[in-house]
């Protein structure tokens, strides 16, 4: 992780003396051991606040929309999972290349914060982490830790199709091999196994616990839109109670809303408050599009087909 | 304070409230741990140092429905739901405890009265419970609590392993505590093993001093820190849902032909319609005055308004925000940017 860092302030520097860019987004060291927190790098003062850490959760692309009308030009840091965004992005004419210079880091692998928790003492530094391959050994201020990657990665890690960023104006370590199994989506199996009933209880189960913080959309890359129909009055589509019903129809609407579009990197999911499955429910959609039309996960190329972007009078249409 | 309870009968105990009263309690609700009515003594969890969501749901409920009408009858038969039966709200950690007489007098004020919160409040008995344990987050201490407090509470329950010291403190109380009567048992120990725990417990609140914060954001209003502070917010609204001292409400009409009813439902200085006026205007439009409004109204507003602190100190927000934007932060960092 040592090169990475150096590697990362040295290439952030350039590009800011260089004016090849007027702003990178990257993280920063967060409150406790286990937290990053996006940082806003807009001079070569603040690029020795730039850090990378397997606790860089968050997927800084969504920052870009904040800079599509301005004329800045934008470095972004991105893990693989996140550089799916970035063509996203660009496919959606949310932004455009040439506006956006891509800073990749080959991933291996990121921790989950509440997992990791109880096994560190979260008011120590983070001076260093090693990655041994099968763990990290997180070089704290109060002593090392070892963390095995089988038990302490976030889960969309086992299944992660990118580990090396999908598009990068420049890659800031090795490409990575690529160690995990491929998606074999066993929880969208297993959830559609079950009987309509039991899907049922299921869902309700996750839905009635929402509060309607609206984290999931506001954290998601392909929620770009920029009047959301749950924020309406006029009309009024869904209510601002929080009974399963309307919990349902926002749910239902977002995952159906973000279908083709959802790049997988699991940031709705992360953010919950209150821990709801909601890569279950995207997963699902995805693991349909694929199969029914063959499209890959979203922002996998530059150029990949769009499930629902095109038409095709042979599409299937076995919901109709 | 010389009374106990084994924790080993505090579900019976429970129960022996639920069957007068509708008990109101913290339950695990997968990996969260979220205050619901109606539940039975033994589903009530209390190893969990904060609930995932705060208890003031219990008087300001995420969402109510305010009265209903109908036009097609006379006078528009307009009703007002029944405000519920009397209620004992269980397990509140002395935070929670104290966020929940720092919002009473946004609602139970002398001008103005709020007849929903005010009727719930009056019907409800309050039963603190200290908190086994201080979570990395916790900051109570900062705002003049502690994870013993008992102030605000009907009862309060300390926390002591295999049992709980209880101490009756309202009339209120005492006719709660008549329930379980046959529960307590003598223990002359008690006192001092409160405070030993209470001592103990105060030493490992997050060290966060808000002296001059407040006076430092009484000319901050166009300070260039909130700009930078702001952009990583993604005005979802987790922190203020979250938080036991929000308390901003909207109010909608949901009807359909001549029928409807009017809700009240919680609102966010992070949502988009939030200053929404008549005609588009949006007097905080973007993520800049959003988070701006919140740590005023958290460190600043909230003071001027009542003398009483808008945060006290849960952490929840910590824990809980998505990008990491921390209160705990942003007090040491308005010291610094002076
Ligand atoms: S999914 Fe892949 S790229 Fe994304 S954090 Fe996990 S290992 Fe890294
Ligand atoms: S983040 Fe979780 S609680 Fe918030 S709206 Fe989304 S699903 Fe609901
Ligand atoms: S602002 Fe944060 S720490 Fe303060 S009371 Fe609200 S949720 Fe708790
Ligand atoms: S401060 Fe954090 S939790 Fe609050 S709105 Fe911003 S991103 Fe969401």
């Amino acid at each position: 992780m040592k090169s990475i860092n150096e590697n990362l302030q040295k290439q952030a520097l350039k590009m800011l003396e260089g004016k090849e860019v007027d702003l990178i987004i990257g993280w920063e060291k967060g409150t406790d051991l286990v937290k990053t927190t996006p940082v806003f790098v807009d001079t070569p003062e603040k690029v020795n606040r730039l850090t990378y850490s397997p606790f860089a959760v968050t997927n800084l692309v969504k920052y870009l929309l904040d800079y599509q009308n301005l004329g800045d030009k934008i470095g972004v840091l991105v893990k693989g999972c996140d550089s799916r965004a970035v063509n996203r992005l660009i496919q959606d004419n949310q932004i455009t290349k040439d506006r956006v210079v891509v800073l990749g880091i080959p991933c291996s692998g990121q921790l989950d914060p509440v997992k990791v928790l109880p096994k560190v003492d979260p008011t120590a530094d983070l001076t260093g982490v090693e990655d041994k391959g099968d763990s990290f050994v997180l070089k704290t201020s109060k002593g090392d830790v070892t963390l095995s990657k089988k038990e302490f990665l976030r889960e969309k890690c086992f299944a992660c199709e990118n580990p090396n960023p999908v598009v990068a104006d420049v890659l800031l370590d090795k490409e990575v091999a690529k160690t995990s199994k491929n998606n074999d989506y066993a929880d969208v199996k297993a959830l559609e196994a079950m009987s309509v009933e039991e899907k049922n209880n299921y869902w309700n189960q996750q839905f009635n616990r929402c509060i309607r913080c609206y984290a999931c959309r506001n954290a998601c890359t392909a929620c770009s839109c920029r009047e959301c129909v749950f924020d309406m009055h006029e009309p009024y589509w869904v209510s601002k109670k929080t009974t399963l019903n309307d919990n349902t129809v926002f749910h239902l609407t977002r995952a159906m809303h973000v279908a083709g579009r959802c790049v997988d990197c699991g940031e709705c999911d992360r953010v919950c408050p209150v821990d709801i499955p909601l890569r279950k429910l995207n997963q699902k959609v995805l693991k349909d599009i694929k199969e029914l039309f063959g499209t890959p996960t979203p922002g996998s190329a530059a150029e990949t087909e769009s499930a629902l972007g095109r038409f095709n009078p042979d599409d299937p249409e076995e919901f109709m | 304070m010389n009374k106990v309870i084994k924790r080993d009968q505090l579900v019976a105990a429970l129960d022996s409230i639920a069957a007068k009263y509708q008990l109101i309690a913290p339950v695990q609700d997968e990996s969260s741990v979220l205050f619901k009515p109606g539940v039975a003594g033994k589903d009530v969890v209390l190893d969990a140092v904060n609930s995932t969501v705060s208890p003031k749901g219990t008087f300001f409920p995420q969402w109510e429905t305010m009265y209903t009408y109908n036009m097609a009858e006379a006078d528009f038969a307009v009703k007002h739901p029944d405000q519920g039966p009397d209620r004992v709200l269980f397990g509140v950690r002395p935070c929670d405890i104290m966020a929940i007489l720092h919002i009473d007098p946004v609602f139970i004020g002398e001008k103005f009265g709020d007849f929903y919160y005010e009727a719930k409040r009056n019907k409800t008995t309050i039963i603190g419970v200290s908190c086994p344990s201080v979570a990395h987050t916790c900051f109570c201490s900062t705002f003049g609590g502690s994870p013993t407090a008992n102030k605000g509470a009907d009862i309060m329950f300390y926390d002591l392993g295999d049992k709980f010291a209880v101490e009756v403190l309202t009339d209120k109380g005492k006719a709660v505590a008549e329930l379980i009567s046959k529960f307590l048992t003598d223990d002359a120990a008690a006192p001092a093993a409160v405070e030993a725990k209470a001592k103990e417990l105060a030493a490992q609140c997050k060290p966060v001093d808000v002296t001059g914060v407040k006076e430092f954001l009484d000319g901050a209003f166009e300070h260039p820190y909130w700009v930078e502070l702001s952009k990583k917010c993604l005005n979802c609204g987790v922190c203020t849902y979250v938080c036991p001292t929000c308390h901003c409400f909207d109010v909608v009409d949901e009807g359909y032909k001549s029928e409807g009813q009017r809700i009240r439902c919680w609102d966010s200085c992070m949502a988009k319609d939030f200053n929404l006026a008549a005609g588009g205007h949006n007097t905080r439009p973007s993520k800049l005055e959003k988070v701006r409004n919140r740590f005023m109204h958290k460190l600043k507003y909230h003071l001027d308004r009542y003398n009483l602190a808008g945060c006290i100190g849960c952490g929840r927000c910590s824990q809980k925000c998505p990008v990491n934007l921390d209160i705990t932060q942003v007090i040491s960092d308005v010291k610094a940017v002076k």
